[in-house]
């Protein structure tokens, strides 16, 4: 074979596994409920050796294909509350403008390792009411509060599970567009789509229905993710060959998520996954650790240590989870 | 009496074609870039290259006339970029949507919210780049 034909195969084959690194990062996104993007970056700069700029650049471009993918599903069965998201989005994406505006001046002056350490730590604060989420498919009543009139936050949804109109009221909007800026800082300043702090907005703070929270959620966090792009995109921050090849994988690895979910009937199999998550939030944060040379330790030690912790982490959230359950029941 | 507009349908429908369209051009310009061994004057090994800070979204120019020579020159990089920002538009378009509903539906305070929306994007889009 000719040099050029085999440095060309080379070439595919590396966009190839940037494909299916992102498949795998849209399906372990999609089961978890914490989104392609927060497993992509990691990916890419723990294993493919992609400079953080660029992974946080590719999966911001991710993020908005998934959202854009799947909300069109969802929006189609009216679950959406289109009025909550819009409302919400003042929030997120004044937020993502301060975030990406933020990951500008730390990538500036060169303090990469700070992304990495807030990476991991919100990846693993993500996990937290994640993996406790879901108990309740529709929340307690709670009394109307003035938010809930003057924006107008009752609405009704068709659940087909439990086959029955679902009426709701959201309550503390104000709580909320609190939160929602948290999150879109937290979405420009790591290029993901931060959807477990939209959810904590929308279920604790305004207290909807999970269905409701998660289909708005992801509407919302495209125009969050579109925000933060375009300062990404003139920073040079998207590099193309990558950004294409992770587009394409993580829509495709979501959609193959959304299938898997619904057959998936063992819940104790989606511990797994939270497993793997918190082992890549241990390692994010030990990388940018050793980076800056705060800490210095052999790369097996690194992988021993993160094993361990995410081993920990999540064994104690399945025992206080089982605990939970066998309470309530 | 205020209507009720319904753009469900609508939107769920410009959602999925802004994903396919945006798809097919980034596939497109992939396949070009495959064909042709360049873009924009950078060889494949370059461009493949995620160790180069200097061959990213910074070389694409964004104008009108950029884009329309970058296309007709069939640059691989062009047919991604244009991919990438109708990926950009697609959420965005949803917000112009709710808008339409919001004006038929005489609901003035999220008519201005979602204007506020619109705003943040635009500024981050076309006002922000210029102040950097």
């Amino acid at each position: 074979m000719n040099p050029v034909m085999s440095s060309l195969l080379f070439i595919a084959a590396k966009f190839l596994s940037i494909v299916v690194g992102g498949v795998f990062a849209g399906v372990l996104g999609s089961l978890t409920g914490l989104g392609g993007a927060t497993v992509l970056v990691p990916l890419l700069t723990l294993f493919y050796g992609v400079p953080i700029i660029y992974a946080t650049g590719a999966s911001l471009i991710s993020t908005i294909a998934t959202s854009a993918g799947s909300a069109s599903a969802y929006t189609k069965q009216k679950i959406t509350n289109i009025k909550v998201g819009v409302g919400l989005e003042i929030a997120t994406t004044t937020g993502a403008i301060v975030g990406s505006l933020t990951a500008v001046e730390v990538y500036d002056h060169k303090l990469q390792w700070i992304i990495y350490v807030i990476f991991g730590l919100v990846l693993l604060m993500s996990l937290i009411p994640t993996v406790q989420r879901g108990k309740y498919e529709v929340p307690q009543d709670r009394k109307a509060d003035w938010s809930s009139k003057l924006f107008q936050l009752a609405g009704s949804y068709h659940d087909a599970r439990l086959k029955k109109q679902v009426n709701y009221v959201g309550v503390r909007w104000w709580l909320a567009e609190l939160i929602m800026f948290f999150a879109g800082v937290i979405s420009g300043l790591l290029g993901i789509g931060s959807g477990a702090l939209k959810v904590l907005g929308m279920d604790w703070a305004m207290n909807l229905p999970m269905k409701v929270t998660t289909t708005t959620s992801n509407f919302m966090i495209g125009i969050t993710a579109a925000t933060g792009s375009s300062i990404y995109w003139y920073e040079g921050y998207i590099q193309l060959f990558l950004a294409a090849a992770a587009a394409i994988g993580v829509l495709l690895g979501s959609f193959i998520g959304a299938k898997i979910l619904v057959r998936i009937t063992n819940k104790d199999i989606r511990w797994i996954f939270f497993g793997i998550l918190s082992f890549l939030g241990v390692e994010m944060l030990l990388k940018g650790l050793i980076t800056d040379r705060i800490l210095i330790i052999s790369s097996a030690l690194e992988v021993a240590i993160s094993l361990i912790a995410a081993v920990a982490m999540i064994g104690g959230l399945y025992v206080k989870n089982q605990r939970g359950e066998n309470i309530a029941s | 009496m205020p209507r009720d507009v319904n753009i469900d349908r609508i939107a769920s429908y410009t959602l999925r074609s802004g994903v396919l369209l945006s798809v097919s051009l980034i596939i497109l310009g992939i396949i070009l870039i495959f064909v042709k061994g360049e873009a924009s004057g950078y060889n494949i090994s370059q461009i493949s290259d995620f160790h180069n800070m200097t061959i990213n979204s910074k070389i694409i120019s964004l104008s009108f006339s950029g884009i329309g020579a970058g296309l007709a020159h069939l640059d691989g990089f062009y047919f991604i970029t244009v991919g990438l920002w109708v990926l950009i538009f697609t959420p965005i378009s949803v917000v112009v949507l709710s808008i339409v509903t919001f004006v038929a539906e005489e609901n003035r305070l999220y008519l201005i919210m979602a204007i506020i929306v619109l705003f943040n994007l635009f500024f981050a889009m076309l006002v922000i780049p210029r102040l950097m």
